[in-house]
């Protein structure tokens, strides 16, 4: 055997000893990275939830009221409760907003005496409409989808990316 | 006896040359206390895995019995509190180290030709430690937890474009729950140990390799040399029991937080990120509207790439602070904005009510109105009227609110007094109930 018929050999050898390698690593790689992912990607299905009558509402005043609403996560199936703001303004129209501070959601409160909403995490206003009065929160509260059914309240619970100038449902 | 069985294993397996890379490395300029941070960092991580794997005998990485079970560990497990104090504490004393070494390396830039794949692989090990900070936050799954994890979740989600995406992939789904609270685990006491101990024996085989740095000035370094083993190795186990100690009173004296469990529909919480993340919170206040991604990502980004380029942005010859004035302004520069950004939080956050107002004012209602006179709240009370320790668990903020209106149009033959409250005073009241939970 002469010296580049071994060094031919050498080579070979390194390439099947890298295939080899890339065959398992691909195997095994690729479906883990899907096995991580891919669960976390799927969508629930949001249905309507009933958060109590209309007539509660005062205009002008918002009302804290309970949503509770069943949520799969993974293997579990629980119902969880989320506060969400109602508010009825002077027309009557009501709007229910996400309780989560478009800036990086903290629950924000309604300070009553000030008439508006404060986040305390890093100092956001809001008015009684959602709009930012002062603070990082780079868009008003985001309002959720309501219906009115029997003069009961009908809301979907969803959450959307907080931080952001556009309303992106997560 | 002894050794006996080192030169019986000597014989066999021919130590000396191990010996020799370990311990008889020569130190440029001799052993010095400067040189302290890395071993006392490299303690804290050993300290962190073996207090962590203990933690997990009893700990439950489920969302309905994680806090239960740091509960059973701070209450019930002899030396719980204890060892949780120093897996909690030890991880601040972790944080502290690394940035005194990475102060020490910065001041004598011992980052530069020839070691910058030991500086590049030590700036992989510091962001590797944050992450051990955030996953490790969320595991007791109390308020702080659940509600710092929201916050910094959201800010990985401001990044452009894949930023959704990657929400749902930290989480582990739409919302934070218990798939979060199983990655993070897995990611916290799996992922990240393996990790970070590769690159730490990385680290060190680097160091090996291209030998300290020593002091800056050349003809010190040349004066003398003196071997790791006995001066530096001594210098450095005073420096490890020191810092020992001091974690240790504190794991005894203050014991790791635990705040009420987490609880997404109650938003009264003010969540407070971790000391070493605290300057960071600050800095996001002042970033309004569009800059708030400069915050969130922009800056983040630019920091750690800078850290990684440093060797190769100062390349000038010459290791003396002086010759760098550069480098040196934008260190001291960086510390500046950390202390002053660290300190305005801090005044901030001792000046901030951690719970809701409204709940304070329906608490000091329940004393006013003596509601204990019939009502007890574990434990302290009259048994006369329903315990109301876990009322926010059984009823519904609507149910509250009508039964402090009118009790008996809710529960007929109630003895319950009708207090003619207001509207703020039943919400207030209303609002403190809700707080009383499992
Ligand atoms: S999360 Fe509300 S101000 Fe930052």
């Amino acid at each position: 055997m002469d010296a580049s018929e071994g060094e031919g050999r050498r080579t070979f050898l390194g390439w099947v000893g890298g295939v080899i390698a890339a065959m398992i690593g691909g195997a095994v790689g690729i479906p883990l990275v899907g096995y991580t992912i891919l669960p976390a990607l799927k969508r629930q299905k949001l249905s309507w939830h009933d958060v109590g009558p209309v007539a509660e509402l005062e205009p002008g005043s918002p009302k804290e009221i309970d949503c509770i609403h069943s949520v799969t996560d993974g293997w579990q199936k629980t119902t969880t409760k989320k506060s969400v703001w109602a508010v009825k303004d002077g027309q009557g129209a009501i709007s229910v907003f996400s309780p989560l501070c478009t800036h990086l959601g903290c629950g924000y409160r309604w300070e009553g005496d000030q008439r508006q909403f404060y986040c305390p995490c890093h100092n956001s206003y809001f008015h009684l409409d959602g709009k930012v009065l002062g603070g990082p929160a780079p868009r008003p509260l985001d309002t959720l989808p309501v219906k009115i059914e029997n003069g009961r309240l009908l809301v979907i619970y969803k959450e959307f990316k907080a931080g952001t100038p556009a309303k992106i449902e997560l | 006896m002894g050794r006996q069985i080192v030169q019986w294993l000597d014989n066999r397996l021919n130590l000396g040359p191990i010996r020799v890379a370990l311990l008889d490395e020569p130190i440029p300029g001799g052993a010095s206390w400067i040189y302290i941070f890395g071993s006392i960092t490299l303690f804290f991580f050993l300290l962190q895995m073996v207090t962590g794997m203990f933690l997990s005998i009893y700990y439950s990485p489920s969302t309905e019995h994680a806090y239960m079970s740091i509960q059973y560990i701070m209450d019930d497990v002899e030396f719980g509190s204890f060892i949780r104090g120093l897996h909690h504490w030890g991880a601040s004393g972790m944080m502290v180290a690394i940035g005194l070494h990475i102060l020490q390396v910065f001041l004598y830039g011992a980052y530069k030709k020839p070691r910058e794949l030991l500086w590049v692989v030590g700036v992989v090990l510091l962001i590797l430690t944050l992450a051990f900070g955030f996953s490790g936050y969320l595991l007791p799954w109390d308020q702080r937890a659940y509600w710092a994890t929201q916050v910094g979740i959201n800010m990985v989600g401001t990044l452009p474009v894949i930023g959704d995406v990657l929400i749902r992939v930290i989480r582990g789904g739409q919302n934070l729950g218990a798939m979060t609270l199983t990655r993070f685990f897995a990611l916290h006491t799996l992922f990240l140990p393996w990790l970070l101990m590769t690159l730490v024996v990385l680290h060190l085989f680097i160091l090996r390799r291209v030998g300290p740095a020593g002091p800056w000035d050349a003809a010190q370094a040349a004066h003398i040399s003196e071997p790791f083993w006995p001066k530096q190795v001594a210098m450095d186990a005073v420096a490890i029991g020191v810092a020992f100690t001091l974690i240790a009173s504190l794991a005894l004296l203050v014991p790791a937080p635990l705040s009420d469990p987490a609880n997404p529909s109650d938003t009264s919480f003010t969540p407070v990120p971790e000391w070493y993340f605290l300057f960071y919170y600050q800095l996001l206040k002042y970033l309004e509207g569009p800059l708030e991604i400069v915050g969130t990502v922009v800056l983040p980004i630019l920091f750690f790439l800078g850290l990684f380029a440093l060797p190769w942005l100062d390349r000038r010859q010459g290791r003396r602070p002086v010759s760098r004035p550069i480098v040196m302004g934008a260190g001291a520069g960086f510390l500046l904005v950390v202390f002053t950004f660290l300190s305005l939080s801090l005044y901030e956050v001792a000046s901030l009510p951690t719970s809701d107002p409204s709940v304070l004012r329906g608490k000091a209602l329940y004393q006013e109105l003596d509601c204990a006179g019939c009502h007890r709240i574990h434990g302290e009370g009259e048994a006369f009227a329903p315990d109301l320790s876990y009322v926010g668990d059984t009823r519904s903020r609507d149910w509250l609110l009508q039964h402090f209106k009118n009790p008996q149009a809710v529960v007929p033959n109630s003895e319950m007094p009708e207090y003619g409250l207001n509207e703020e005073e039943l919400s207030d009241l209303t609002n403190y109930m809700l707080t009383l939970k499992k």
